[in-house]
This record gives C-alpha cells, structure tokens and sequence, in this order.
C-alpha cells in the first residue's frame, strides 16, 4: 500500500517510513530567499528562475491554536479536534500546518518537527497524507496515531 | 506606487438590502432582485436610468450576475462581474463610483449576491478536500493572529468577548442584522459558547449566511433632482490593494495576509479624501472574527499600534462612543455572505450619514469608512461623507 500526497508539489514522501518527509521548497539564486511552496518568480527581487530546494525538518511556533471540531467534519480523520500552528523554518519560510499532539503540549517558541498524518483511504487503497508538526524530540508517532 | 481614488460629485442615490440569514427556499435571482428594486425605489429610479451595473457573488457560477440583471429588465447596459472574497461588495462599489466620476456613466449600481446554503449543499466548503489547506479551519488562520497578539500584548479572551457582545447587541437594534438577540449580550456569554478555535468561540465567528444588497450611485445634480430635500451623501475616495512581500509571508492558506495591507490601504484612502481617522465618525470594518475587529482599530488609524484594548475598555466604539464602529452588527451579527457584504457596509453607513439608522444613530455622524479584506490578500477602505463633513 502506497502514501500519497493530498496535493502533489508540496512535500516529498520518503520511500522508508521512518524517514521524515521534506517540504519542497525555493531559492532564489540572486537574492537568497527562500520561499515555501515552490515558485518560480523570486517574490522579493522578481527574478525569474528560482532553484528547487528541500526545507529544514523542524522550525519554531511563531503562533497556534486548537480547533474543537473534528478535521473535515468528522468525515475523512478520527480525531475530535486537532492543533494548527504557524512554523517558522530556519531558512525563512512561515508554513500553515496542523499539529501532532494534545491541547496541552504546544507553546509559542517551541522546536516542532515534521512527520506525516493519514487523512483518509483512497479509492485505491493508498493512504492520502499531509505533512504535520509534533513537539521536537517525541519519539516519532505512527501516522494518523496522534491527537 | 498605488495610490487611492479621490472621487468627483459622485453621491448614493439608493440603497437597498434583504435581511441576511439562511434563505434556502429563495431563488439566489429573487434575492438579487428584491435588494436591487429596493435600491431602484429608494432612488426614484428604473434600470432605464441605470448606464452601468457592476456585480458581485463569491459562489461558483459564471453569469450570474447577467442573469440576475435581468430581473430588473433587459435595456443592454454593460454589466461587469467583480469578485474579491469577501471584499466582493466594496470593490463593487468603488467601481460603480469610480464609473460616475470618470464620467462614463451617470448612475451606475453595484450590486452584490451570494448563497452559502448554495455553496455548502455538495458537501464543500472552503477548500477542496484534495487541496493542501484543506485541513485548516478558516476560523484557525485568524485564532492564530488572535493567539499571537494574547502572546505579544497580553490581550485577553474577554476584551476580544467584550467587542463581540457589543457587535452582537448593535445586531438587535439593526432590522436587516441576521443576529438578532433578544436580550442583551455579556461577553460572559459570548465566552461560554462552544468553543471553536482557541481563543474563538461561535459566538466570536460570523454565521453563514445568504443575502443580497445593492447601491446606486450617481452624478450629484442628479441624485438632487430625484430626490429633493433627502440628506445628500457623497462617495469621497476608496483605496485597493493586494499583498506586498514581507520575510514570513504565508503563501498556503492565506486567509489571514499581513496587517500592513489594511495600514496601508487605509493610508492612501485617506490621503486621497484629504481626511484622516479624526475625521471620521462611524467605522465599518471586517470582523468575521472578533479579534480583527480589535486589530483594525489600530490598523485603520484610530489609535496607537498596542492601545486597541485602551479603546475596548473606554467603549470607544460602542453606542455614544467617539468611533462606533460596526453599528450595524457588523460581519459578526449582520452577518457575512460574501458577495454582498460591503454593500450592505455602505447600506448602513448611508443610513448612518442620512441620519435614518433608528435605534442606533451615531450623533452627528459626518464621514463613514467602511473596510474589508478578502482571501487575506486584498484589502479595500472607502469613505463616504455628507454635507456636513469637515472640508
């Protein structure tokens, strides 16, 4: 049974699952920054011919919060309300992602790592995921395991 | 450089709106039609006055807003279809003035629409479940702005509490308000509501809604002629901008976008009307989620950056405040359809500058500044004033 991603062009999958997936992200060659997703206008100098790079596998809280309400309306996860954070990568891009963990365990300024969370079945019986964040340094959950 | 549009003897000849709220068993056309002719009445007027519509709707669908004219009758006029999230009405708006000022047109209406009952019957909403941001909770991206200024100022659920209750009681008082409570509003209650995304309660978070609202504007000597010894209001300047690039800019799910966009757009709407923030005396702005509403206060110039709170706890924006802001309800109570949801802004704040908003009239209301951004990544403010406004 394979993963899948949610939306191709966003992260990579790794072929083992231990492996962390990787944001797939761009730099700009002529003025250095990086951006999340992947473009090929540089957003800050308008130079055009950004480079394909891969992003850091944690990053910091700048901001979170907690939803009460399942994700997707009960239909797709079985959680009953979910984290979402605001993270930001060491090489400069803020990412919008939901969290891995109970309401308790985040705070703003806290190191996260990246794993990956199943949402649903496909039709096809491959496992439709979405990269997440979980407190730095936790043994890593198995997908779709947290909350 | 952008800079804001100053408009030249453009004034409201009507307005006119439905009560928001879920109207599932009205035809999205007959909710079109019905603000439409309430606006046509309110200025004397047919479409065979009307030289040029501009329309407005967030739901899916092509044409809609040709159809929807022709409710109003078939006379050939140039119809032109504006969407911007939920900046949809207001840019409508600033379109349809900017077409009188330019002098291509003498009356233009912009008129406004939307569904939600529509948009939610296949089972989507938001993002597509296939879509990256999907996930994310449109009421998380701003909680997450919400936390990050209780992080940052030390501001408390209950002063974002204490603006949602005054905006929940302004709804009571307005009858096209969807919320409309029957006692009056504590933030105690607003905070023991069920809880959505942390800080945010239900009762922090616009409803869904469906809805219509339309306005009508013209050359000045015109709306005279129609409407003889009605307190005139004037379009006066209306500034439009999307993001600019700032380190930290979130490109996924950008609902929220960068608090420099309102500051900015602000700033040039301002300039372009020769007025500044203590000239204006009732204040409109996007507050689907309460904690903006707190945001904006600074954003739009009515105090210092970190001194929101100061205004909360003086009822500063309240009833006999020095700026009430959202006298309608606002976003919050009003309610939020989209398309039309500027327009019923402009709705009240006419109301408001002709002196008719019973029941919650700001004294002496001179200038009007209405403001929205939409998909966190434009933002709009326009002011409106009437002959009683400071040069």
């Amino acid at each position: 049974m394979a993963r899948v991603p949610i939306e191709e062009g966003f992260f990579r999958i790794p072929d083992d699952p231990a492996a962390q997936p990787r944001l797939l992200g761009s730099r700009c060659p002529a003025c250095g920054e990086v951006f999340f997703p992947r473009r090929l206008v540089c957003a800050k100098c308008l130079h055009e011919g950004t480079e394909d790079t891969e992003l850091s596998t944690s990053g910091t809280i700048y901001t979170w919060t907690y939803c009460h309400v399942p994700m997707f309306g009960k239909k797709d996860a079985d959680v009953s309300g979910y984290g979402v954070a605001q993270i930001d990568l060491p090489e400069g891009p803020r990412v919008q992602s939901i969290l891995s963990g109970a309401r308790d365990d985040f705070a703003i300024g806290m190191q996260v790592e990246i794993d990956l969370e199943t949402l649903r079945h496909d039709a096809d019986g491959n496992e439709v995921v979405i990269y997440r964040f979980r407190p730095a340094g936790d043994a890593a959950h198995g997908a779709g395991a947290g909350s | 450089m952008t800079r804001g549009l100053r408009f030249d003897g453009v004034a409201v000849a009507g307005i006119g709106m439905v009560r928001f709220g879920m109207l599932q068993e009205t035809p999205i056309a007959h909710l079109a039609r019905d603000a439409g002719l309430l606006a046509l009445h309110d200025a004397g007027m047919t479409l065979a006055d009307i030289d040029e519509a501009f329309v407005g709707y967030i739901q899916p669908g092509s044409m809609l807003g040709i159809k929807a004219m022709k409710e109003f009758g078939l006379t050939g006029l140039p119809v032109t279809h504006i969407e911007n999230a939920s900046a949809t009405g207001l840019v409508a708006f600033r379109d349809a003035a900017w077409a009188v000022s330019s002098g291509r047109a003498d009356v233009a209406m912009a008129l406004g629409f939307d569904k939600f009952t529509d948009m939610t019957r296949g089972g989507g909403r938001g993002a597509g479940r296939d879509q990256i941001d999907a996930p994310i909770l449109p009421a998380a991206y701003f909680a997450l702005w919400a936390q990050r200024r209780m992080h940052e100022r030390g501001t408390t659920a209950e002063q974002f509490a204490t603006i949602a209750a005054k905006n929940w009681n302004y709804g009571a008082t307005c009858p096209t308000a969807h919320r409309r409570s029957d006692h009056v509003v504590t933030a105690e209650e607003v905070l023991a509501a069920r809880m959505v995304a942390e800080p945010l309660t239900t009762m922090m978070c616009c409803p869904p809604d469906d809805g219509a609202a339309c306005v009508i504007l013209a050359r000045e000597d015109l709306v005279r002629e129609r409407q003889p010894g009605r307190p005139l209001v004037r379009a006066l300047a209306s500034a439009l901008t999307s993001e600019t690039y700032t380190p930290g800019h979130t490109f996924v799910g950008p609902v929220v976008g960068p608090s420099a966009m309102t500051r900015a757009t602000a700033e040039q709407c301002y300039e372009a009307a020769g007025l500044g923030p203590e000239d204006v005396s009732v204040a409109y702005c996007h507050d689907a989620f309460v904690n903006e509403e707190l945001e904006y206060y600074e954003l739009l110039g009515f105090c210092a950056e970190g001194e929101g709170e100061k205004l909360v706890a003086e009822g500063a924006t309240g009833p006999g405040g020095s700026i009430p802001f959202n006298t309608d309800g606002g976003l919050l109570a009003r309610g939020h359809p989209g398309g039309p949801t500027g327009l019923a802004m402009i709705h009240e704040a006419v109301l408001q500058l002709r002196g008719e908003a019973e029941g919650r009239q700001v004294e002496n209301a001179r200038v009007a500044l209405a403001h929205l951004v939409g998909g966190g990544s434009v933002a709009t403010v326009n002011l409106l004033g009437n002959e009683g406004r400071a040069p």
